[in-house]
């Protein structure tokens, strides 16, 4: 059974039919908004089962739509938080692949702006690398670009898709060792992208970010996860209730290979690594709990089966 | 850019030239500055770095007056105030509570302002001066330049006169000689520094 990253729109009548559907098929809800009269549901379903949740929801005005972000969690990585650099197009970025079912953070470096003086700090770079990929945004001039980008990727191990001002050919030229996805044209911008030209360019981030996630899915389908870690979300959620008080959007944001559980460390720590999974098998035994450098949050790397030998 | 006599961005960057000069349109657009600009000329060297904008501005001279947006009806021991636009309404009230006292001067309605008891012909308060845009202009003008300017360049060089103005700034810091680039650059505009 292979899950696939979906959205479903539809109305908020009878929606919890649906939500039971995927549930019986054996699909994970990772994330349910709730505006005004409709729901949209993020979810994984599995793939040969998409046409009859079409089907069904079809009386609801339901909606299923392919959104290959899901179950990521995104780092756009803004050079500052200065009006050079928002709302645009830092926010404009981080919105929009937000609509297509990711979790986007926005990173801001402390010290990005400029050409010698930029750096990142070790913070910053734990930060970035506790993400799926990083989106890194930076400025109109080549000659920059080239002398602070060794600089900015140090230590950086997750993926990096890299826009700026110069054309993409450009960019691929001056970065040495390559990165993993480069846009081209985008750099700094002081008005809001509206135009059809510019939404253009958005699609193209997106369809280069879906290009780099896609490779790194591949890659993970070769050494599986002991778990997959919307099936971890559900599980925290029923056996830690308190996860249920917590107010921020995502409580638990599901990535591709992990989780990050929005709970104190020190306090809850013991008790994710004590959720049990079946037949006696734990959370602590097939993953990693480790403290986050995002406030005091928990992240859970979920272990590949070579390390662990066991998927459940 | 309307109204502007003479706007270019100069850069050894073809392309980051062209972004630059949509980023200086956009944001004095904005900040509604382009009234205010004559010729600008903004010069980049992402190598050295430095940036430089230098410009001439028009000359703003008009103040804004009581008469300008009240109707001054004088009356028998007291004058009206009609009010037409609020937008000065409040530092006028100000500079009457300083003038005449804070009990000879009423206010009933939003429109409306009635001093009691005031020594003075009408002309004589519809001349005073309630504002002066330009005050605000250089305030303005600078914040915007900043907006412009690369961000990491945080050392800067700034001389605004009443009509013309440079901007100078760089990460690093600004070399002795940077008087004769800035020459070079009025220069191009048919201009001298100030």
């Amino acid at each position: 059974m292979t899950l696939v990253p979906v959205t479903y729109k539809g109305g908020i009548y009878q929606h919890d039919i649906v939500m039971d559907l995927i549930e019986d098929l054996g699909g994970y809800i990772v994330q349910k908004h709730i505006l005004a009269q409709e729901v949209v549901l993020q979810c994984f379903v599995p793939r040969e089962d998409i046409e009859l949740i079409r089907e069904i929801s079809r009386p609801l005005f339901g909606e299923v739509t392919d959104s290959p972000l899901v179950g990521t969690e995104i780092a756009v990585v803004s050079m500052s938080l200065e009006i050079h650099h928002l709302p645009h197009p830092s926010c404009d970025i981080a919105e929009y692949v937000r609509r297509l079912g990711a979790k986007s953070n926005m990173v801001s470096l402390a010290r990005g702006p400029g050409k010698r003086i930029a750096g990142l700090n070790d913070e910053e770079r734990d930060v970035i690398n506790e993400h799926d990929i990083a989106v890194y945004l930076l400025g109109n001039f080549e000659t920059c670009i080239e002398y602070k980008m060794p600089t900015l990727r140090r230590g950086i191990e997750v993926p990096i898709v890299l826009c700026g001002g110069p054309s993409t050919d450009v960019l691929r030229k001056i970065i040495d060792p390559p990165v993993d996805g480069y846009v081209g044209n985008v750099g700094r911008f002081m008005r809001r992208t509206k135009e059809a030209d510019e939404l253009a360019k958005l699609d193209e981030i997106i369809a280069e970010i879906t290009r780099v996630l896609e490779k790194k899915r591949d890659a993970i389908a070769k050494d599986p996860l002991s778990v997959a870690p919307a099936r971890l979300m559900g599980l925290i959620r029923e056996k830690i209730p308190e996860i249920l008080d917590v107010t921020s959007p995502t409580p638990l944001t599901v990535q591709m290979a992990g989780l990050r559980v929005k709970l104190p460390y020190d306090t809850f720590a013991e008790k994710v690594r004590k959720v049990e999974i079946e037949d006696g098998i734990t959370l602590g035994e097939i993953a990693e709990v480790n403290p986050s450098r995002m406030r005091d949050y928990i992240i859970v790397k979920i272990l590949p089966f070579s390390e662990t030998n066991t998927v459940v | 850019m309307q109204a502007v006599e003479y706007f270019e961005v100069e850069c050894p960057e073809a392309l980051g030239a062209e972004y630059y000069k949509q980023i200086a349109n956009d944001v004095l657009l904005d900040h509604n500055l382009l009234r205010v600009i004559y010729k600008l000329h903004i010069f980049i060297d992402p190598k050295v770095p430095v940036f430089i904008a230098v410009g001439v501005l028009k000359r703003i001279t008009t103040v804004v007056r009581v008469g300008d947006f009240a109707n001054v009806n004088p009356q028998e021991g007291k004058m009206t105030l009609v009010i037409s636009d609020e937008t000065y309404l409040a530092p006028m009230l100000k500079i009457f509570w300083q003038r005449f006292g804070k009990e000879k001067v009423e206010q009933p309605d939003r429109f409306t302002v009635i001093l009691y008891g005031v020594a003075a012909e009408p002309k004589e308060i519809e001349d005073i001066v309630v504002a002066d845009p330009s005050e605000s202009l250089h305030k303005d003008l600078i914040y915007a330049l900043r907006c412009i300017a690369p961000e990491g360049f945080r050392l800067r060089s700034e001389v605004f006169t009443l009509d013309k103005f440079v901007f100078v700034a760089s990460e690093n810091t600004l070399a002795e000689d940077i008087g004769t680039l800035v020459r070079e650059k009025f220069a191009l505009m048919s201009e001298v520094p100030p």
